[in-house]
């Protein structure tokens, strides 16, 4: 008799989320409101981190920003201050290393209070064969993209628990879904990533903590320096990102508060058939949109630095 | 003009490419495709002294391969060497390694290259786990897990691959877990591990491909639970759909699936559907589910292997 009233309700719930997700899918969710949140932002000197860090000085937020990178981290800080009276802290933070990303929360701890969101963002890439790596970059890659990640969520999550009020937001990839060639040590951090995260939403779901939301994002490429020189064989479908319209998107996705958010669309696509279709497939589907050559012509953030130091030597 | 039959040439090609492969799937369900011969193949097992590792070794003794058994346990790994001998392995070899330690599995690697000869099928089998809470966790352990579970397989490639793409001939195994596949509460360092070790061996196969090392085969393995004292006291609420699978069963199907040079193997066969369910159900039906069977309390009861040493 339990188990006919248990399968009853399991069917009854299932039916309700399904409709209610079908709901949002039309009208849009209410997005929250972040004015007063003690955001943190890693990796915040440059690209994502810096544009999110911007939209949420425009919303009111508390910014607190953790980048290796000084002076980027300082111009994030100038221009969030642009945005107007906003109240902003730039912490210079070496996240690969435990020691001192305990040691720069203690000191946010004393002289901001309580980080309510928590964005682990900071990421590297090395983009070479994997045989090609050495060894101590494919460690790096590692310690800043999904071990920091461990270090950052010891040191905040306990305040958010306590409080029952926080958001957990894990900058992950597609290639933290999918192997992609000649980033095999970026790819395995991102998925590493992916699902710690993943684990812990399922964690904190279990303990009742339901005001401590988790985000988890997968963009593809997007053009933030980062991944220079990589390539897309169809744009329609897999196309490099402009860096605002992710900001956008996984602004968006944090404020509606949204457990994963896949960006472009069409990669929810490919990664439904990646779990239907045989591995033969799966590589003729791999092939066809590039997954093997995207990374080839690759030559990441040096390339980007340089040429923007080439155009401002050209305009004066 | 020729950007645009450059397309149309691409799709034809994937198109034609997915109908061979979806006739070849269908033909090997009905016709069991050849296991391949591994007699005199130099197998390198990490984590042999015990639970899957040991068992792995055992059947590969019986189909004639040669055995390097790696473990951190000298005692367990020497009882396997005898078992192994017993079972009828003419050639086996066990060294001590502590995987987590980069220097060391170089150094092992090295011996292995001089004593026995080129690694041709590595499994990646070696595995820790703590069950704990995240925030209960100790940071070391949580480093250890991730250091034995996933890092470990880096210096293993880095030490074995090349050998294997100079004489075009592999096979890479990565023994990963269904918790590879979905997040598990009390096992957020696990997870972690698992989801790396699988990225990166899929992400590795791909590489071969991309440069046409045909010679070099990946089998990526992702079994629930299985009864190797290793995830004592975890429980399941339907074990008809996601049993805590037996040893026997569990290295039956791996050695199949590497025999077969099957790229992905998920045990039990519920797991496709799960994976598949997660890709397109929304988060909340999706927790429902994994509620309905139990998924949540798991790992309440764990207890883990006895600590040996």
């Amino acid at each position: 008799m339990n188990s006919v009233a248990d399968t009853a309700i399991f069917f009854g719930k299932f039916l309700y989320y399904f409709l209610e997700s079908l709901v949002f899918k039309v009208i849009p969710k209410r997005k929250k409101d972040v004015s007063g949140e003690i955001v943190l932002i890693t990796g915040a000197g440059s690209g994502l981190g810096r544009l999110l860090a911007i939209h949420f000085a425009s919303h009111g937020a508390t910014l607190v920003l953790w980048d290796i990178n000084q002076e980027g981290n300082m111009e994030t800080c100038r221009l969030v201050k642009q945005k107007g009276d906003v109240k902003v802290f730039a912490y210079k933070c070496d996240c690969s290393s435990r020691i001192e990303v305990y040691r720069v929360a203690d000191q946010v701890k004393e002289e901001v209070g309580d980080v309510t969101i928590l964005i682990n963002n900071a990421g590297v890439v090395t983009g070479k064969s994997f045989l090609n790596t050495p060894d101590h970059l494919v460690e790096k890659s590692f310690l800043v993209n999904a071990i920091s990640h461990f270090w950052t969520c010891k040191a905040f999550l306990p305040a958010m628990v306590k409080a029952n009020h926080g958001h957990l937001v894990c900058i992950s990839s597609i290639a933290g879904l999918v192997g992609i060639n000649g980033l095999s040590d970026y790819s395995s951090s991102k998925f590493a990533a992916f699902g710690f995260a993943e684990s812990l939403f399922l964690e904190l779901t279990m303990i009742m903590k339901t005001k401590v939301k988790s985000t988890i994002v997968c963009p593809y490429f997007i053009k933030t320096g980062m991944f220079e020189g990589c390539t897309t064989k169809y744009p329609l479908l897999l196309p490099l990102l402009e860096q605002e319209y992710v900001a956008q998107k996984i602004f968006n996705a944090i404020l509606e508060e949204q457990v994963y958010l896949i960006i472009p669309k069409f990669a929810y696509v490919a990664l439904f058939l990646k779990q239907i279709i045989s591995p033969k497939m799966m590589i003729a589907l791999g092939e066809y949109l590039g997954v093997d050559t995207c990374m080839t012509s690759f030559t990441g953030r040096v390339k980007a630095e340089e040429l923007q130091m080439e155009t401002k030597r050209k305009e004066q | 003009m020729s950007q645009n039959l450059e397309s149309v040439k691409n799709l034809l090609v994937f198109l034609g490419k997915s109908l061979l492969s979806v006739l070849e799937a269908l033909l090997f369900h009905v016709i069991s495709k050849p296991r391949k011969n591994v007699a005199g193949e130099i197998v390198l097992i990490t984590g042999a002294g015990s639970g899957l590792g040991r068992l792995l070794a055992l059947q590969f003794a019986r189909l004639g391969a040669v055995l390097v058994l790696w473990d951190v346990n000298k005692e367990a790994n020497d009882e396997t060497h005898q078992l192994a001998r017993e079972a009828g392995a003419a050639r086996v070899h066990a060294y001590t390694c502590d995987c987590s330690r980069r220097e060391e599995v170089y150094r092992v690697a090295d011996q292995v290259k001089k004593e026995v000869g080129d690694v041709s099928i590595l499994i990646n089998n070696a595995g820790i786990v703590t069950g704990r809470n995240f925030l209960d966790c100790p940071d070391d352990l949580m480093e250890k897990s991730f250091d034995v579970n996933f890092k470990a397989h880096l210096w293993m490639y880095k030490a074995f691959l090349p050998a294997m793409i100079a004489n075009n001939h592999g096979h890479l195994v990565c023994i990963s877990s269904s918790a590879g596949l979905i997040g598990v509460n009390g096992l957020s360092d696990y997870c972690a591990s698992k989801f790396a070790a699988l990225g990166f061996a899929e992400s590795m196969f791909i590489e071969t491909l991309a440069k046409k090392q045909w010679g070099i085969k990946t089998t990526i393995v992702c079994p629930f639970f299985i009864k190797t004292g290793m995830f004592e006291g975890c429980t399941t609420k339907c074990p008809t759909l996601l049993p805590i699978l037996d040893p026997e069963y569990a290295v039956r199907k791996i050695i199949d699936a590497i025999l077969q040079e099957q790229l992905y193997l998920y045990m039990p066969k519920f797991l496709y559907f799960i994976v598949f369910l997660k890709s397109i159900l929304p988060i909340k039906t999706g927790i429902l589910i994994a509620d309905y069977l139990g998924v949540f309390h798991m790992t309440e009861g764990f207890t883990g292997q006895k600590k040996k040493t």
